[in-house]
């Protein structure tokens, strides 16, 4: 069967703006978008550029924008995607810069890996023989330091975090990079957490949840789970990130708005049943920036939606005072 | 022109683990890599790394285990290095952050593999080599190395007998740069691509061997490249020895584990040379399933199955269309492995003061004529870490030689030339055509007639070389000359494995000679030495194993 290959194309010395080029292929059974842009490369158009390594969905080299979606080409097969659409449309990764055709600057994203101290912290916790290296002698045997299958819950599973293997798939449909690019998003922050939950880790002052809480970290996702639903391996980046949320207000790292934020709405629930929005504002942004929510509060008010100023107790309070008590919330 | 102490060319695993070694001692190290480190293929390194950890279970036992795996033609000097400082690597990697499965006691759990007597193949579920890549690049972040990404080697600089630099091709902005340094260090993988079905990155291409030779440093034991026998059929993927590990059956078409015809101690647990042999034959003799063996791990359960070969799992459904909790899985043997590299000693150093080489382009050798599953990662941790820290000892007294500049010009102009040239050959096509008559002709079982037709058309691929078209003219991420270049390494690299093999008129361990079908321990337990001349041409030397404990005996599983 012929099928369309719909390229998006562009070189900055040659090119003013970008466009499509098409190819026609032949497919075979099993065929992939990596193979295809291979055969277009080898035996049609040598000038179309893509990164790609491994082939086999480990190294996260072609991740790219399938018909519209950031997938791994060499996953992705042919068949399915010409009976959803009639067309391979590709495009390359969004919310990174555009080196040439399909390949994207990618040093800004493992720049933001580095910024969450993707390491074991502190004086390590793993056990006596650690630095004690030398190669054994003759009838020698080793001990090992012991650390049980529970310890390392969170990390030892087929969906768990270590999986990542960094494609830039989340990244790339993550709305929160999108809105700011500032953002670290969402494999950064799942690394963070990773690290965060190794029993290894001695980061006893906790550093890592610290820094992770500064602007534009772990309280700048947006919860729209587009990492969850586009990672090509399975891995939840949006869990991951809402248990640092728990974490960090758990061990009273709370100095950030989004902390406050956090906060202010559980106190608001807990107490009225109800969201005391101005309320929520001053203790997420203070007086600043309950002012600079002004504009905002006004433009709603225009169009009629203006918060109640006290709120009344709903009448299921009883209900929210069981909740809150079986998720042990009525303290903080 | 840049200039640093120390220059890492390759960021898998032995790359970065050098880098670690020197970084954390505040040494001015880069890594330079062709592409981003986590993209290297040690990253689909999937069963095991191995060491002794179990109280029954010795050093020693993996140490004869290994000798006996490289058929004798491992230097055992190199392979006592391998194996008394495996679990010591092992605890360092874990204390550096790297997660291995746990077993009952608290320990790290292992199973077994192919060719090891005992279960001692330490593992993150199928994803190891995952594990540990990510693990030391972290560690490499930690200590704040400089990372030259997608810079492509071109040429080792060398003055006088002692380097003193390379010039590598920056492939984001088309340019040369030239980078003095006291030290390099080669890390650059394997030549997996020479092969049609393989289970190797595209990016495999041999670059650093081919930079190697021709200058001058001879690159030992080419002729020995494992095949590996579960690999995909359609596509070559890798399908871990773990699988067999966990107690997968290998089928014929007849249903029937033909394994207890070939290795009836050890079965579908023998060596990989072995297995890949009994496979091909059983197709050969007409007993395979569509040109291929079947897979069967059904038998282990789904929940076993997804915990412990989540990615096999994975890979199967997506790349073979089976689903190997209810189906078995149609596998066939690939290239996998080269045994042989760039010619080193216990410390990783070569005949070049200052130049050094460790992981897969390098040979030690300690893997002889046969690698043994889970020997490649422990590799890959011993000798980079020996490496580091030889290098560390090394600048200490060393200054920056004089960096020949006429070289980064004639990389230049060579780069230049290709990319004018409008040349009716399409690089791509001729790959295609070496890969499959290395694969038909220099493959599993050998003989001299075919090799002899397998060299006469790598001549005739030379001669169409110098007619590649490039299509790209551009400077930005230009792919296409970049893998023109590679295309002129892995033909230099088939040639390389199919003259030695012609020359090597006996088999032993990966190198199955049907003309010549014993081990000849007389006239062949030596290493080949390949270097080119004055001409190109490829000349062999040959020089003697090291044998300090155990005396050559047949080799039977």
């Amino acid at each position: 069967m012929e099928f369309k290959v719909k390229v998006y194309r562009f070189n900055p010395e040659f090119d003013d703006k970008p466009y499509y080029k098409d190819y026609v292929l032949e497919d075979f059974p099993g065929m992939t978008v990596l193979n295809a842009l291979i055969s277009i490369k080898s035996e049609i158009d040598g000038t179309l550029s893509f990164r790609r390594s491994c082939r086999s969905a480990i190294c996260g080299s072609c991740a790219m924008k399938i018909n519209g979606i950031s997938k791994l080409a060499c996953k992705t097969q042919v068949g399915p995607e010409i009976e959803k659409f009639g067309i391979i449309k590709i495009d390359p990764l969004s919310n990174m810069p555009i080196i040439r055709d399909l390949v994207v600057e990618q040093e800004g994203f493992f720049d933001k890996i580095k910024e969450i101290q993707p390491y074991l912290m502190g004086k390590s916790n793993v056990g006596e023989h650690a630095d004690d290296f030398h190669a054994l002698k003759e009838g020698e045997k080793i001990t090992q330091p012991v650390f049980f299958k529970s310890e390392f819950r969170n990390l030892t599973g087929n969906n768990d975090t270590p999986n990542c293997i960094l494609c830039e798939c989340c990244y790339s449909e993550c709305g929160g990079v999108t809105g700011n690019k500032d953002y670290l998003g969402p494999a950064a922050l799942a690394k963070l957490y990773r690290y965060s939950e190794d029993p290894r880790d001695n980061d006893k002052n906790g550093t890592r949840l610290v820094n992770g809480s500064k602007p534009n970290r772990m309280w700048d996702c947006v919860h729209c789970q587009a990492c969850e639903e586009f990672c090509p391996k399975g891995i939840s980046p949006v869990k991951s990130i809402v248990k640092l949320h728990e974490k960090a207000i758990k061990n009273s790292i709370n100095f950030s708005n989004g902390a406050k934020h956090i906060i202010s709405i559980a106190k608001s629930i807990g107490e009225t049943g109800g969201l005391d929005e101005i309320k929520v504002a001053l203790d997420t942004g203070g007086i600043t920036g309950l002012i600079s929510d002004l504009p905002m509060a006004f433009g709603a008010g225009l169009k009629g939606k203006i918060p109640p100023i006290r709120l009344k107790l709903i009448k299921d309070m009883e209900d929210i005072r069981l909740a809150y008590k079986i998720l042990d919330l009525e303290e903080k | 022109m840049l200039r640093h102490d120390v220059v890492i060319v390759g960021a898998g695993l032995a790359g970065l683990r050098t880098c670690v070694e020197l970084r954390k001692k505040g040494i001015d190290a880069i890594i330079v890599s062709k592409v981003y480190p986590t993209r290297s293929h040690s990253g689909a390194a999937q069963g095991g790394v191995n060491a002794a950890f179990d109280e029954n279970d010795s050093w020693e036992s993996h140490f004869f285990d290994t000798v006996k795996g490289s058929d004798y033609l491992g230097d055992q000097d190199a392979i006592e290095i391998l194996t008394s400082e495996a679990s010591a690597n092992i605890l360092e990697l874990q204390k550096m952050g790297v997660v291995f499965n746990r077993n009952a006691a608290g320990g790290i759990a292992q199973r077994p593999f192919g060719g090891q007597s005992f279960p001692r193949s330490c593992y993150y579920a199928d994803a190891v080599g995952h594990m540990m890549l990510h693990g030391l690049f972290d560690n490499v972040l930690k200590y704040n190395t400089k990372i030259l990404y997608e810079y492509f080697v071109t040429s080792l600089v060398v003055d006088d007998g002692k380097v003193s630099g390379i010039v590598a091709y920056d492939i984001k902005n088309g340019r040369f740069e030239g980078i003095s340094a006291k030290a390099v260090l080669f890390a650059t993988g394997g030549y997996g691509q020479v092969y049609s079905s393989n289970t190797n990155a595209l990016i495999n291409t041999g670059d650093g061997m081919a930079v190697s030779i021709k200058a001058g440093i001879p690159l030992m034991d080419m002729e020995f490249v494992q095949f590996h026998p579960t690999t995909l059929k359609s596509t070559g993927i890798l399908v871990t020895e773990g699988a067999r590990g966990e107690g997968a059956y290998l089928l014929n078409s007849l249903g029937v584990r033909f394994m207890s015809k070939y290795a009836p101690k050890t079965m579908e647990l023998a060596p990989r040379d072995l297995v890949a042999r009994a496979e091909q034959t059983e197709i050969n003799e007409g007993r395979g399933v569509d040109g291929a063996i079947l897979l069967d791990v059904r038998h282990l359960g789904k929940e076993r199955i997804m915990e412990k070969l989540p990615q096999i799992m994975q890979l199967s459904i997506d790349f073979e269309g089976v689903n190997p909790i209810y189906e078995p899985i149609p596998i066939r043997p690939g290239a996998h492995y080269s045994m042989g590299g760039i010619k080193t000693d216990n410390n990783c150093r070569t005949i070049i003061r200052g130049f050094y080489s460790a992981g897969e382009s390098a040979c030690v050798s300690v893997h002889g004529a046969n690698r043994l599953g889970g020997n490649s990662l422990l590799d890959t941790v011993v000798f980079g870490r020996r490496a580091g820290i030889d290098i560390a000892e090394y600048i200490k007294g060393a200054v920056y030689g004089k960096f020949d500049e006429s070289i980064l010009k004639r990389d230049e102009e060579i780069f230049e030339n290709l990319k004018e040239s409008s040349g009716k050959e399409r690089h791509g096509l001729l790959k295609a055509e070496l890969q499959e008559e290395m694969r038909a002709d220099v493959g599993v079982f050998r003989e001299e007639i075919a090799m002899k037709k397998a060299i006469e058309k790598i001549e005739g691929l030379k001669e169409r070389a110098k007619n590649i078209g490039i299509d790209d003219k551009s400077k930005t991420f230009n792919t296409d000359i970049v893998e023109a270049f590679e295309f002129n390494n892995i033909l230099l690299m088939a040639e390389v494995i199919a003259r030695g093999a012609v020359s090597r008129k006996e088999s032993r361990g990966a190198h199955y000679r049907t003309d010549f079908p014993e081990r000849d321990d007389t006239n062949w337990l030596k290493h080949t030495l390949a270097t080119l001349d004055d001409k190109g041409n490829i000349k062999f030397d040959f020089s003697n194993v090291s044998i300090s404990k155990f005396e050559p005996k047949p080799r039977t599983y």
